[in-house]
């Protein structure tokens, strides 16, 4: 489904308050009547950092000017931009002050929601998406940290060991119900007119605390993150 | 005192060299076996730490709580135990609100562990806020040739100061990747003097990126870190328009240029043929007042 399909069938007619431009979106829109601001990718993008300037440029601008709203990021990208000169002027500091201004966000009381919609792989995923207080995808999105083939052509080990272990540790699976099992995702929801319902309840439901460990423990994908971190929190009360 | 290259040491050795005598307290230590359950799946021997040691230390008599990688286990690289270590710890500092350093040395995700580690990452990240918020200080020390990459990369630059050393990297693609992706004219990974211009210490401190730029010797990296034990750097909306502000000047600035030699031209190095040489210390005394 592509972004002009998908955000219309996401908001209805308030789409039209989003705009997208090289692969950005910014805007705001309502969702079963509440207003939100929406921040994304769109198409498979690679973020650069212009990309990721303008993104954080769009959350200063709900700070400033629309206290509490909630922002709502949908994530549609391959990853971020393998460029030469994008690493020479610091990506991963464009990176880093989208995040923190998130954070500025968060700890003004804007409610951060994210669904994949398409591919939300790596560091693009990573860089927004992962960081908010409720994290949702759709049953098509492409999310994980790469796909299989090209795990295999890292780590050289054959794609159909890594496909047998897959069977049984999902964090080698690639897609969203894998990724839900090791708790990345709170749901995973299909492409159909349930969404802004769906969007508004999750929209009411998210709260600021990460559970992440706690649902891959509960669904049994990752299943050692949750215990190990209590062990560090307990032994370092000692 | 001579020097100690801290690029040279093991995770451990770093620990020690950068901590009051005999302070360091390690949390789950290789003897509580808290291993990878992936790696022996997959035809991998084990590190009984997973590649990161953890604990409380002091400087200067002040407590804080440190990480440090192990970049000979599997590259430094970040899977689901070594992630949830370090979320613990850094959720530890929270509680604490006690400063936490992190000694990086990291490609990134552990690709053999797939999602699990990335996710770990995303948590750490959001931990790392969570000490932010709780005005307890993360540090992140950057001085090994490995560096810190990929989410790793992500993560330093969310922390609230970056000590870098020359040695040290700080991105997110690797120069092999890049390689791969606009081809060996574009950028060729086996030139190092091009690697490190482009994501080395230099460079990152330059540019603003990092806070310190101290010599590859562990009493250097010791003191760069105690100067910034301090208070923490608060996520504020001042705080972020200003970062806002200099990150759009940069991309501004240099929207035109390709070299690195031009970048540090431009931000006071008079001769960089010369500088490249120079230790961290002569570098910065070095510095021509930047241009406005």
């Amino acid at each position: 489904m592509t972004t002009a399909e998908l955000l219309p069938l996401l908001f209805g007619e308030s789409a039209a308050g989003i705009t997208v431009t090289d692969q950005i979106l910014t805007g705001y829109a309502t969702v079963a009547g509440q207003d939100v601001a929406v921040l994304g990718t769109a198409d498979g993008t690679y973020i650069n950092n212009a990309a990721a300037l303008r993104l954080s440029a769009h959350v200063i601008e709900v700070v400033k000017t629309r206290p509490g709203l909630p922002i709502v990021m949908l994530v549609d990208s391959a990853g971020q931009e393998p460029n030469r000169t994008a690493e020479m002027l610091g990506l991963a500091g464009y990176f880093g002050h989208l995040l923190a201004s998130l954070e500025l966000a968060r700890n003004q009381s804007h409610r951060l929601l994210t669904l994949a919609t398409g591919k939300a792989i790596g560091g693009a995923f990573i860089c927004y998406g992962m960081f908010a207080d409720a994290i949702y995808a759709l049953d098509s999105a492409s999310v994980g940290l790469m796909p299989v083939e090209a795990m295999a052509a890292v780590t050289k080990i054959p794609v159909a060991t890594l496909e047998e272990l897959s069977k049984t540790l999902p964090a080698l699976e690639f897609g969203a119900e894998p990724f839900a099992l090791l708790g990345g995702v709170k749901e995973v929801w299909p492409t159909d007119a349930s969404l802004p319902a769906k969007l508004a309840a999750a929209l009411a439901s998210a709260t600021t605390e990460d559970d992440r460990a706690r649902l891959g423990k509960e669904r049994g994908g990752r299943t050692l993150a949750f215990d190990v971190q209590q062990r560090v929190l307990a032994d370092s009360a000692r | 005192m001579s020097r100690v290259p801290y690029h040279e040491l093991k995770a451990r050795e770093r620990l020690a060299a950068i901590v009051d005598p005999g302070s360091f307290a390690e949390i789950l230590p290789p003897p509580a076996r808290v291993m990878s359950p992936y790696l022996p799946k997959l035809g991998i021997p084990v590190a009984f730490d997973d590649g990161l040691a953890i604990g409380r230390a002091t400087i200067d008599g002040k407590p804080i709580y440190l990480a440090a990688q192990t970049g000979q286990f599997v590259g430094g690289s970040v899977g689901e135990v070594h992630s949830a270590k370090l979320v613990g710890l850094l959720k530890a500092a929270a509680r604490d609100r006690l400063p936490c350093v992190l000694l990086i040395e990291s490609g990134g995700v552990r690709l053999h562990e797939g999602s699990s580690g990335e996710i770990g990452i995303a948590e750490a990240i959001r931990a790392v806020f969570a000490c932010r918020a709780a005005g307890a200080p993360v540090i992140a020390v950057i001085g090994s040739d490995i560096g810190a990459y990929g989410g790793m990369g992500i993560l330093s630059a969310c922390c609230d100061f970056r000590v870098m050393t020359e040695h040290g990297r700080l991105g997110i693609s690797g120069p092999i990747v890049i390689e791969k992706w606009m081809g060996k004219a574009a950028y060729d990974s086996a030139d190092r003097a091009l690697v490190w211009k482009t994501s080395g210490g230099k460079t990152r401190y330059l540019l603003g990126d990092a806070n310190a730029l101290v010599n590859d010797d562990t009493a250097a990296v010791r003191a760069g870190i105690a100067r910034l034990l301090g208070p923490a750097s608060p996520v504020t909306l001042a705080a972020i328009e200003a970062r806002q502000a200099e990150l759009a000047a940069r991309l501004e600035q240099f929207a035109a240029v390709t070299s690195p030699e031009a970048i540090w031209q431009a931000r006071g190095v008079t001769d960089p043929a010369a500088a490249t040489l120079d230790d961290a210390e002569t570098f910065v005394a070095s510095l021509a007042p930047a241009a406005p």
